[in-house]
């Protein structure tokens, strides 16, 4: 209670300062009843045809820019202190969806896709990091032997559920191989029913394309490394 | 039979025994990285630096096994020694102060893992064993940085075909022989051996041999990488997926101490846990597959004639030829106790069939003498068969065995389990004459033509315990639920009994125990252990 006090204390000797509205009258029974002033906006701002007119200048000054700047030579873009090369494009602010489309960042997360070997098959397999570090759950692998001896393990089952996926990128991070990437670019697509939200080996392969990536990444070998740096190199 | 229902500490990996200490020699005194240790006399370095708390793994030490001492991946300083001992191999002695963690230990350490990884092929993303690697976790653990090997690694045979049970990639293999000392000394069968030298020796079995013994999924275990890999487990569920749950194998009288290995609601292997006084840190091939009877032929819910009925339909079907039955003669039910089912579900139908006055018969699976090997296989396949005689000898129930039941003159047959033994043509035409009510958690045998069928819990699926060849009571812990409406067999009983006006009234496992425990004098000294959670594997270390 006596922190409300305090409020209204401090109330009171705003208004005393004359920091909030005028008061006309105070009630003697109970202080907090109040008659103040009610300022209202005048005819020309209630009108808001000022304001109206202010922003439609500012539409009409970018349609004029931005019909006018494709139509005038590079001369006199460059007199207006416009740009001369094709960025000129950057300084229009609508873009023609969908005939034009924004360039997303490098590293935006699009949908999944399955990175193939040479020989076109999934370089995944089926080594269940993806599944394990996925903070939606939205992965399921069933692995199954493969007839390949230097590979043995593949994925018979690798399904996506889009809807549940938050796109968070770990299954890429996790993923020792190479095998799963997230840099399609696309969105995941609009369905009817979620079942078809679903990516699948099949289509996730479609979108693959063939990685070369050595397990662990190529990075360079200890004699490239500077000396000294390696925890073991006592012998040096 | 002095022994407790809990199987010690449900998770802790059972600490190796050190070897019993002869009464002639005291205990012997040393100094482990500055902590003063008192051991039994005979006890190796190694194991006496557990109880300090350090934990230096080994590849080729395993505590069930010989001491080869080969892979020096456990060697420590001791004092007074101009050399680094391994040790898994030095015995104790008195006054002697070891060092594992000093500079010289740990480089030798580091420099025996980082020419043990010199050849291995590291393809851990398609290793069975990763998640639960020794070399794995030595790795991260000790030396955690990049090759400092430039040539080519040395490549040798990939998914060899061993035998029935198990593949061998030989790349992996670090040549511990921990698998050969176990064909050795657990199967009693010299299957594998080494074969090359240096960088080119290799497991495998002779020329056209085969591994194959009835231990020889035990290799799979003790392999501390993924060299030998399972056939029934390989590529099926990482090590790190699965949750642990502490059991017995249910797949004859020696009742192995296991832990069932699950996930999504069914078991996905079974693996020994250690017990010095029943197996060890073994257990069979074939008891090792039971799990696969878990999915098979199960009774998910209650049936009427074979048609799916409800709990309440097929109670009222089964209570109302029970109850007119008995008011014809009480001896007319019999009760048929199974040897395959725990200590708990036969002592409540023990009950239930003194409270009717019925005739009660027991079904035991008959010996396989080709079976016992004088290890862990014996003749007997029932998990329980002491466990039932114990209980109906208590409740003085007099018991005939279940092949008398065509002889007998009953009329209503109240049987647990699925198990009715090999009857002969006519008397198995008389049992289709016969109201037979089952409860059953496989619908196979009798249990299909029964008239009413009532689903129970299998023994992975719930708390009880069962009575092993040499008298201890072995408690089971539940790894998941049991399919659709099943129950546990004692709760069908309960049920059972409350439907056809007899009071038995128990609401968990552990009361059904007390009253047995109570009931049966051998057992008074038992006591109940909370049910084990689940141990999730992914944070349980390296097995092996």
């Amino acid at each position: 209670m006596s922190n409300v006090d305090h409020d209204d204390n401090h109330d009171d000797a705003a208004f005393a300062a004359g920091g909030g509205p005028r008061v006309l009258s105070v009630s003697v029974a109970s202080p907090r009843v109040r008659t103040i002033q009610v300022v209202r906006p005048g005819p020309a701002d209630a009108s808001y045809l000022n304001a109206t007119s202010k922003g439609l200048a500012v539409t009409l000054k970018h349609f004029a820019r931005n019909f006018f700047l494709p139509l005038r030579s590079k001369e006199s873009r460059a007199k207006a202190g416009a740009p001369v090369d094709e960025k000129w494009k950057n300084e229009i602010e609508t873009v023609q969806y969908p005939e034009e489309k924004v360039t997303y960042p490098e590293r935006f997360r699009g949908l999944h896709r399955l990175t193939l070997r040479d020989d076109g098959a999934v370089r995944c397999v089926a080594c269940m990091c993806c599944p394990t570090v996925c903070p939606a759950h939205c992965i399921t692998i069933v692995p199954e032997e493969s007839d390949s001896k230097g590979v043995e393990k593949r994925p018979a089952i690798f399904e996506i559920d889009e809807l549940r996926c938050i796109a968070c990128g770990l299954c890429v991070e996790a993923c020792p191989c190479d095998a799963i990437r997230m840099d399609t670019g696309e969105h995941a697509k609009p369905v009817e029913d979620r079942s078809d939200a679903i990516e699948t080996l099949q289509t996730m392969m479609a979108r693959g394309v063939k990685s070369i990536a050595k397990q662990g990444g190529a990075g360079p070998t200890w004699r490239e490394t500077a000396p000294g740096k390696h925890p073991h190199d006592f012998n040096r | 039979m002095s022994d407790t229902a809990s199987p010690g500490p449900a998770h802790a990996t059972a600490p190796a025994p050190a070897p019993a200490p002869a009464a002639a020699h005291p205990p012997i005194n040393l100094v482990i990285d500055g902590q003063a240790v008192t051991v039994p006399a005979g006890t190796n370095v190694l194991e006496a630096a557990k109880l300090v708390g350090t934990d230096i793994s080994a590849f080729c030490y395993h505590p069930g096994l010989k001491v080869v001492a080969q892979c020096r991946q456990c060697l420590v300083t001791i004092e007074k020694n101009p050399k680094l001992q391994p040790s898994c191999q030095q015995t104790c002695g008195e006054g002697m102060v070891v060092h594992t963690k000093d500079a010289a230990s740990t480089l030798a350490r580091q420099q025996m893992l980082e020419f043990t990884l010199v050849n291995h092929p590291v393809d851990c993303p398609i290793c069975d064993k990763a998640g639960e690697c020794t070399l794995q976790k030595l790795y991260f653990e000790n030396d955690n940085a990049d090759s400092r090997i430039d040539t080519d690694k040395v490549h040798k045979a990939k998914a060899v075909d061993l035998g029935p049970t198990i593949v061998l990639d030989q790349e992996r293999c670090i040549l511990c022989s921990r698998c050969i000392r176990v064909c050795d000394e657990v199967a009693g069968q010299h299957q594998l051996e080494f074969s090359q030298r240096g960088d080119h020796e290799v497991l495998g079995t002779a020329p056209g041999a085969q591994l194959d013994n009835a231990y020889s999924l035990n290799t799979v275990d003790v392999c501390p990488v993924g060299a030998l890999t399972s056939k029934d487990f390989r590529f099926t569920m990482r090590a790190w997926e699965l949750d642990a749950t502490p059991s017995v194998c249910n797949g004859c009288a020696t009742g192995c101490n296991i832990e069932i290995q699950h996930k999504n609601g069914r078991a996905w292997r079974l693996v020994p846990r250690h017990n010095a006084d029943v197996n060890e840190y073994w257990m069979c091939d074939e008891g090792r597959l039971t799990y696969h009877d878990l999915r098979e032929e199960r009774l998910a819910g209650a049936t009427v004639d074979g048609l799916p009925s409800g709990w309440d339909r097929a109670l009222k079907v089964a209570s109302e030829r029970i109850i007119s039955a008995l008011a014809l003669a009480p001896t007319s039910v019999g009760v048929v106790l199974s040897a395959a089912h725990s200590n708990e579900d036969n002592f409540a139908l023990a009950k239930l069939a003194k409270a009717w006055g019925a005739q009660v018969f027991v079904a035991v699976r008959p010996l396989v003498p080709a079976r016992a090997d004088g290890k862990l296989r014996v003749a007997d396949v029932n998990p329980n068969a002491g466990g039932v005689m114990a209980i109906a000898l208590a409740l003085g129930l007099q018991t005939k065995p279940a092949h008398e039941l065509a002889d007998a003159s009953v009329k209503v047959v109240v049987m647990l389990g699925d198990l009715l033994p090999n009857l002969g043509a006519a008397a198995t035409s008389k049992l289709k004459e016969l109201e037979l009510i089952a409860i059953a958690a496989h619908e196979r045998g009798p249990v299909a033509g029964a008239r009413v069928a009532l689903p129970a819990a299998a023994w992975a699926e719930t708390s009880g315990t069962v009575t092993n060849a040499k008298g201890h009571v072995q408690r089971m812990h539940p790894a998941f639920p049991p399919p659709g409406q099943a129950l546990a067999g004692w709760e069908a009983v309960v049920r059972l009994a409350q439907a056809t006006g007899v009071k038995l009234v128990w609401a968990h496992a552990r009361d059904v125990f007390k009253d047995m425990t109570a009931a049966v004098p051998a057992w008074s000294q038992l006591t109940w252990v909370r049910e084990a959670r689940p141990l999730a594997l992914r944070f349980a270390g390296s097995r092996g």
